[in-house]
């Protein structure tokens, strides 16, 4: 069964969206000129995305033909608190926010960190996780995203287009319940 | 059994009756109150975003925050004022509904004062029963556990644990030397799945200090899981030097040192163990195919459901995530998987836990029940099959709107209307917790249903894991088995008329325990359905278990009550060889073998990070359960809470799958299917398709004799975390023909099916003659529906 609705091989839907460090990110306009692009939902809270912060930073440098941003689109996410913790961790990928998660619903997105690898003209190539969630040191650590890119840089076929979703929820009633703490 | 415990034995049954009374005395004056208050009380059906809106509600709430603020506030003077400021504010967060320049006012003192004390009854009742099942020697470090688990669950599933960092952090800056902070630290960091920022805090705690041991250790784990297994073992070695009693580091050490190839030298003799358990000899051997078929999802261990939900003939699976969405895959028939969860709603259940399969209305697609957070509280959903592989929520519509610490859900006709009806088990919420009622919900055939728990006389103190639902009697009726997580268990009777009769004590089945999912099977192939139940063990208990090949002698293995076939049961665990003592959180049993007896695989762990246990898979072999769980290539899979398994590809053979991982966010594991090498026997797989009774045929029995046996089977309607396949599977040995199937359907009709096919997947529909072969024909449909493809234009 095929969904009918996000297609592998068919454009994303496209996306403007202001960049908490200022100013507004087009993603059409992000890929102009670009091999492809790499989309990740992200959240400041979100202990599975701070596992990312190096790998997201030499983004840029190493792979200068891809576009790269992350969408800040978890309930209760604020433009202030991205910058707190772009601030102390010192994390220099532009950081858009996606108010009422608008653009995660859009996208089918229900938790963080999630990938989305496309070419230049937002055709969808890979879709979910960066990896296994295992360390590089661990025999079984399982890179996902990243093969996935070198395989439409040499034009050959994704081998593993999808994997399946984990992280922290986008939106969860636990948000919004009264604090814990 | 200690001294102390033999004496406090009788005493705490004398106690529990004292409280139990109590309580419901207690409970009696609060309705009262209530009454003259004009007040009502209504279940939660929604979360309480504005905070609690009932009493009850609000005092357990305090306490909890009470609770917390304890576990967080640094143990000296300075900290007092800002403690007492936090209380103040829990006090107002958790009281603010309360109206006092209302009349009925005046009763508060009064309800407030009950309330308080059917709580304590409660927490009171919970702590002698665990104190009654660990003793005197393992309560402590348990109890360390529960606290722990039950005051910071709520503060990770609402991503507080930001806060929980910088508090630590702040408290360093002031008291550099407060290792106890240091080490609840590393802990965040490791349970946030951030090993770096662990090791690096754990390793500043100092050999002097009292919490050295405990560092290492939790360095240990941060080191294993981030794979650098080597300086792991060396952090456990420092710790069992520093204390050699301390049995998790020695399972952490020997787990590590698993990955390097044994015992590097450095490892002393002292602090070494050897796995005893798992190697008895095997029948089947299993390989890890998920990778291959596109079931790799990393997962945090919750439901996994087995189920043909767009009735194409072959099996699909959903996989519920702790935090993310339910992940769906379309098997393609080809022995591979797809996954379609986008769009499919299903995506949308985000923090899933247990899922239940039944066609609730009747229309030939199979829907699901999902619940969410049994240890905590959360709102379980109703899904709707549209039959065009999109699921709608229609928990509102349908009425089954509720708001509470879900366990487990079940699909079950109890009334033998047609209809499949809805019991949902309710675990506890929290620290400080009343017992939130179990649910059973009617189905009135129209798409909605109505609660008819009290009617039904369901109602117990004790917090519920498990309940299953089978005729243990033979009167046609569906009777119900609680499995209750911190208590005993419990055995209702159904009177037939929409009635339930408590007969657990006649029944022998009300042993003391952390009881886990349970289920009917007829182990024993006598016609009468035993009682299967899974229990939890603490750390120390399963770690005794694999070093010396059984639990201890005061352990809680799992139980097994043979029906007796006069109403009463005898449990028979310690005669079958099932003695090993595991921390069972679900599991399943299957004829893997296809030996014609039913094999018990149990999915294990619990939600501390440095508990890591295998799930275990137990041989029947007529006479006595082995374990063979390495031997037959299982891996040591850490945490497998959501185990189940099935004939995926219609061949025979059946395979485990499990979603492995725990709680907290950096639990994750990777999911896992182990497939039999070989076919080990012929076997029979049967689907029901019921008319009268429910679509989906759950409580239909099968008999089928072959060999000069008769097996028995009755379709449940869930009872774990996940969801077995409604499709049955017998195992027929080496024998060369089956001599018949007897189906007696819920609405009680009976057929009898002769010259059945050996190794083949029939359905067969109520009231009519003859069967289908499942495959043939699915394989007929997609070949068309490949065809029909491949002729469109491009």
């Amino acid at each position: 069964m095929q969904n009918d609705k996000q297609k592998f091989g068919e454009p994303l839907l496209d996306f403007t969206l202001q960049q908490v460090s200022g100013g507004e990110i087009n993603l059409a306009a992000q890929l102009r000129g670009k091999k492809g692009g790499v989309v990740v939902f992200w959240s400041s809270t979100c202990s599975h995305c701070v596992r990312y912060d190096k790998y997201f930073n030499a983004f840029a440098q190493a792979h200068p033909d891809f576009a790269f941003v992350a969408v800040a689109s978890r309930h209760g996410e604020t433009p202030e608190g991205v910058r707190k913790s772009i601030a102390e961790r010192s994390l220099e990928f532009p950081i858009l926010h996606d108010p009422g998660s608008t653009v995660a619903k859009q996208w089918f997105t229900q938790q963080t960190p999630r990938a989305f690898l496309m070419d230049a003209d937002r055709n969808l190539l890979y879709r979910g996780a960066v990896d296994n969630f295992k360390y590089p040191d661990d025999p079984e650590f399982l890179n996902y995203l990243e093969p996935a890119i070198s395989q439409f840089e040499s034009g050959e076929a994704i081998a593993k287009p999808e994997t399946a979703s984990f992280g922290c929820a986008i939106m969860s009633v636990y948000y919004i319940l009264p604090k814990a703490l | 059994m200690n001294t102390v415990d033999s004496i406090f034995k009788l005493p705490a049954l004398v106690l529990e009756m004292g409280l139990t009374t109590a309580h419901n005395a207690l409970g009696e004056a609060q309705r009262v109150v209530e009454k003259v208050a004009g007040q009502s009380r209504q279940h939660l059906t929604a979360p309480p975003l504005n905070g609690p809106s009932d009493l009850d509600t609000a005092v357990s709430e305090f306490m909890n925050h009470i609770a917390r603020i304890a576990r967080y506030t640094p143990k000296d003077a300075a900290h007092l004022p800002a403690a007492s400021k936090e209380i103040l504010d829990a006090a107002k967060k958790s009281f603010g509904f309360l109206d006092f320049t209302s009349p009925a006012a005046i009763t508060l003192p009064v309800q407030f004062t009950l309330s308080f004390a059917t709580l304590m009854t409660q927490s009171a009742l919970r702590g002698l029963v665990t104190y009654d099942i660990m003793g005197s020697t393992r309560i402590q470090r348990l109890m360390t556990d529960f606290y722990d688990m039950f005051t910071e669950l709520q503060v990770f599933v609402g991503l507080e644990y930001k806060e929980i960092i910088e508090r630590c952090k702040d408290r360093l800056k002031e008291a550099p030397d407060d290792h106890a902070i240091r080490l609840e630290l590393g802990e965040t960091y490791v349970k946030c799945g951030l090993y770096d920022e662990a090791v690096e805090v754990l390793f500043q705690v100092p050999r002097d200090d009292s919490h050295y041991a405990l560092a290492r250790h939790e360095a240990a784990v941060a080191l294993y899981r981030s794979g650098r297994f080597e300086r792991a073992a060396q952090a456990d070695v420092d710790a069992l030097n520093s204390d050699p009693s301390d049995e998790r580091a020695r399972c952490m050490l020997w787990l590590s040192v698993q990955k390097l190839g044994g015992y590097p030298s450095f490892v002393p003799e002292s602090h070494r163990m050897e796995m005893k358990v798992g190697y008895e000899k095997p029948t089947v051997e299993f390989e890890d195919i998920a990778a291959k078929i596109g079931l790799d999802k990393t997962s945090a261990g919750r439901g996994v459901a087995i189920f043909d939900y767009d009735n194409d003939g072959f099996l699909d699976i959903v996989i519920a995530s702790a935090h993310g969405g339910c992940s769906l895959y379309h098997n393609n028939g080809d022995g591979t998987y797809t996954d379609v969860s986008i769009n499919s709603g299903l995506d949308t259940c985000v923090n899933g836990f247990a899922i239940t399969v039944g066609d609730f209305n009747n229309d030939g697609y199979p829907d699901l029940y999902i619940t969410r957070l049994g240890f905590y509280v959360g709102e379980g959903q109703l899904f709707r099959n549209n039959g065009d592989g999109t699921f709608t929520d229609v928990t509102k519509n349908a009425g089954v709107k509720v708001w509470g610490p879900a366990f487990t859900a079940s699909w079950v006709d109890y009334d033998g209307d047609g209809y499949l009806d809805l019991f949902i088990a309710n675990n506890l919420g929290g620290l400080f917790e009343r017992k939130t009622p179990n649910r059973l919900f009617h189905n009135n055939g129209d798409g909605t249903f109505t609660e008819v728990t009290d009617e039904a006389g369901l109602k117990t103190i004790w917090p519920t894991i498990g309940g299953a639902w089978g005729d243990y009697n033979n009167d046609g009726r569906p009777d119900l088995f609680l499995s209750n997580g911190l208590g005993r268990s419990q055995l209702y009777e159904n009177n037939g008329d929409g009635t339930f009769t408590d007969v657990s004590e006649r029944a022998g089945v009300t042993a003391l325990g952390f009881g886990s999912p349970a289920f009917f099977w007829d182990y024993d192939n006598d016609g009468w359905m035993d009682i299967g139940q899974f229990v939890w063990s603490d750390h120390e208990d399963v770690i005794h278990t694999m070093k010396t090949g059984h639990g201890p002698a005061d352990g809680n293995p799992m139980r097994v009550y043979r029906n007796n076939r006069d109403g009463t049961f005898t449990q028979v665990n310690e005669e079958l060889g099932l003695t090993g003592c595991w921390g069972t959180m679900s599991g399943n049993a299957g004829d893997f073998n296809n030996d014609g007896y039913l094999d018990v695989v149990l999915g294990n762990g619990s939600p501390k990070m440095d508990r890591m246990e295998p799930m275990i898979l137990l041989e029947n072999d007529g006479k006595k359960f082995h374990n063979i769980t390495f031997a037959a290539g299982l891996p040591f899979t850490g945490k497998s809470h959501g185990v189940n398994l099935a004939d995926l590809f219609g061949d025979g053979r059946m395979s485990i799958l499990v979603a492995a991982g725990g709680a907290y966010p950096g639990d994750l594991l990777t999911t896992g299917v182990y497939y039999p090498k070989r076919l080990a026997g012929n076997y029979l797989n049967v689907r029901l398709v019921g008319v009268k009774s429910n679509r989906s045929a759950i409580g239909a029995k099968v008999a089928l004799t072959a060999g000069g046996r008769t097996q028995y089977r009755e379709l449940s309607g869930g009872s774990n975390f996940g969801c077995l396949p409604l499709e049955q599977h017998f195992g027929l040995a080496d024998f060369e023909s089956i001599d018949s199937i007897e189906i007696r359907w819920p609405n009680g009709l009976e057929q009898r099916f002769e010259n059945l096919p050996l190794n083949s997947t029939v359905e067969f529909t109520e009231g009519q003659e003859g069967w289908k072969d499942v495959y043939a024909e699915a394989k007929k449909s997609a070949k068309k529906r490949s065809k029909k493809t491949t002729a469109q234009p491009a």
